[in-house]
């Protein structure tokens, strides 16, 4: 049994993960989509989280970001259990995600979107009294490339914009830990590079990043670190240039590219 | 020049505001009854709208809220003495009480389901209401609980300024009341939808996923609009036994209110508040201009009194296929177009 270290160093590995799963699964019904999964991942780090498309990558989100609760096992972030908490409370520790389906809101512009991450979750308070909530908005909207459409519609932005806008509106919770799911699906090669330098700068910055993708494409050069599943469990754990030579990794995606 | 620029919209605003205010100097006193009436179907779209067209979970059954707080204020009165001010508070209360009770399972259910559970609620209460007939009043309703302010006698100021008569002083007397509780209903929501809550609903509306995603409790928000409808929408039921209504169900209680209180606010534009407040004052005396029209239809040999409803309907139904979003946002559109097109007119000679 790998995961039984020894006691010092689990506890070392305590203080410097931001985020630990221990035998997550996740059950619809009869189907098993998150099977015992373990993981961690450590602060400033960004970590592929690759597999094959239906492998439960996106269930696995879920059930970290608070969008549901898994069926068993335990998520700590920070070292504190925070297994069942609703999305909203863990956006508020630090924990912020996107969405591969996109949610914009397409009643409003690209900046009013934005804004909604500047909104207290209370009922009642003056928010609207504070000028900087604005600003800050711009700021993010320049920050993730969106500075020159503000006033335009979600429906009016290239698939790029609309990933902008994703991120964008995640970066206005100011996360510690953000889970990017699957960005780079649809853009083009020139698009995946800016992305990924966001990224990048992002984690410069103090951010850790877990970011989804089918395919090792976008993140070869990002990622420090990859984890492969395929049908819920985790097949492989290393650098990327280990993932790619791994014979049971290049046997789940059935000989198809990596 | 030195003319203050002020938007249109403002200019229409304050000139409604004047003629309200003026009402009572302006129309025969049967009318100005029937405006107090009217003022409350207002109130009663307002309540639907903060909650069904801003954050979209539809309510089809709101004559709930206006039936407790009404019912509740009426009997408190009528049967245990309460005084009329202390009876619509409870009234209110209890409103909110419901408002919030539907709130909860509201959460767990989307579109068809959340109507029709809301459509059922108030049918239930008309059936108790037939089950205590002695109570309760059943279909004929409750004779008037005592009024919020009661008008014994002529009032000396309204007497030196030409109005005669205790029923006129009444009558003026209960229109400025339910004004008073018009605007402030007006005020109170406006100002909630206006500010970032208001963003917060609409966006629920629009995706509640992107919601909880920056950190904000969808859940919370969306209870916290059907209890404060219910609790509005109470308070107006409440107010309106006590001053221009009757505690019975045809007013406040039964599946027609519920319905007529959705029509008003997607005739007059879901989610603006001021669309379903105006929309309720014209709703009414339309509706009532078509039931006492005497006006013979030449084809069919009836009156329009006589078909009112069916043409009242087909009305309804050709404003909502020409104006889908409502008659205030069509408004707001089309003036908009026409000050554009001025203003360009007025730059190209220069």
């Amino acid at each position: 049994m790998s995961t039984h270290t020894t006691q010092s160093a689990h506890d070392e590995a305590q203080t410097t993960d931001i985020l630990r799963l221990e035998d997550v699964t996740k059950q619809f019904g009869n189907v098993t989509a998150v099977d015992n999964l373990s993981f961690s991942v450590s602060e400033r780090e960004i970590l592929g989280f690759i597999g094959p498309n239906g492998a439960g990558k996106s269930t696995t989100f879920d059930c970290v970001s608070g969008t549901m609760a898994p069926t068993d096992g335990e998520i700590y972030y920070r070292g504190e259990n925070v297994t069942g908490v609703p999305q909203h409370a863990l956006v508020e520790k630090g924990i912020a995600r996107t969405y591969q389906t996109f949610r914009p809101l397409n009643d409003r512009t690209v900046l009013e979107n934005i804004a909604l991450s500047q909104m207290p979750n209370s009922l009642f308070s003056f928010a609207d009294f504070r000028a900087d909530t604005e600003q800050r908005a711009r700021e993010i909207c320049e920050q993730v490339g969106l500075g020159d459409v503000v006033d335009q519609t979600p429906d009016e932005l290239p698939h790029a914009g609309m990933l902008r806008l994703e991120i964008g509106r995640a970066l206005g919770t100011d996360p510690d830990l953000l889970l990017v799911d699957e960005p780079f699906a649809g853009l083009t090669s020139d698009e995946i590079d800016r992305t990924a330098d966001l990224f990048t700068s992002l984690r410069e910055g103090g951010m850790t990043l877990v970011v989804i993708d089918h395919n090792m494409h976008g993140l070869l050069d990002l990622v420090d670190r990859v984890i492969v599943i395929s049908f819920g469990e985790k097949i492989a754990e290393g650098t990327p240039a280990e993932i790619r030579d791994d014979p049971t990794v290049q046997e789940a995606y059935l000989g198809g590219e990596i | 020049m030195t003319q203050v620029d002020l938007e249109p919209r403002y200019v229409v605003g304050i000139v409604c505001f004047i003629g309200l205010i003026s009402a009572p100097f302006l129309l025969p006193i049967l009318t100005l009854r029937q405006l107090t009436a009217a003022l409350f179907l207002g109130m009663f779209a307002m309540s639907w709208d903060y909650v069904s067209g801003y954050t979209g979970q539809l309510s089809f059954g709101h004559s709930m809220f206006f039936g407790i707080g009404g019912y509740t204020a009426a009997v408190l009165n009528l049967e245990l003495g309460l005084t009329p001010v202390l009876a619509i508070l409870v009234g209110t209360i209890a409103a909110g009480i419901a408002g919030l009770a539907v709130g909860f399972p509201a959460l767990r259910l989307e579109g068809p389901y959340l109507a029709l559970i809301t459509l059922i609620a108030p049918l239930v209460l008309v059936q108790i209401v037939n089950i205590f007939p002695g109570t309760l009043g059943g279909d004929a309703g409750l004779p008037s609980p005592a009024g919020l302010v009661s008008v014994d006698e002529p009032i000396g100021i309204l007497s030196t300024i030409g109005f005669e008569t205790v029923f006129v002083h009444e009558t003026i007397v209960y229109y400025y009341l339910a004004l008073a509780l018009f605007l402030a209903i007006y005020a109170l929501f406006y100002v909630f939808t206006r500010s970032y809550v208001g963003s917060i609903f609409t966006a629920i509306h629009e995706d509640e996923d992107a919601v909880r995603s920056v950190g904000i409790n969808a859940a919370k928000f969306k209870v916290f609009a059907f209890t404060m409808s219910g609790t509005v929408g109470g308070l107006a039921g409440a107010a309106f036994v006590h001053t221009a209504g009757e505690p019975n169900p045809g007013e406040i209680l039964s599946i027609v209110v519920s319905i007529e209180v959705v029509l008003v606010s997607i005739l007059g534009g879901m989610g603006t508040i001021t669309g379903p407040a105006a929309a309720g004052i014209v709703y009414y005396f339309v509706r009532d201009a078509l039931q006492t029209s005497s006006l013979t239809i030449p084809v069919l040999d009836a009156t329009v009194g006589h078909i009112s409803m069916a043409l009242f309907f087909a009305i309804a139904l050709l404003v909502l296929f020409f104006l889908p979003k409502g008659a205030l946002p069509w408004v707001t559109e089309w003036s908009r177009d026409i000050l554009e097109r001025r203003s360009q007119r007025s730059e190209s000679p220069s």
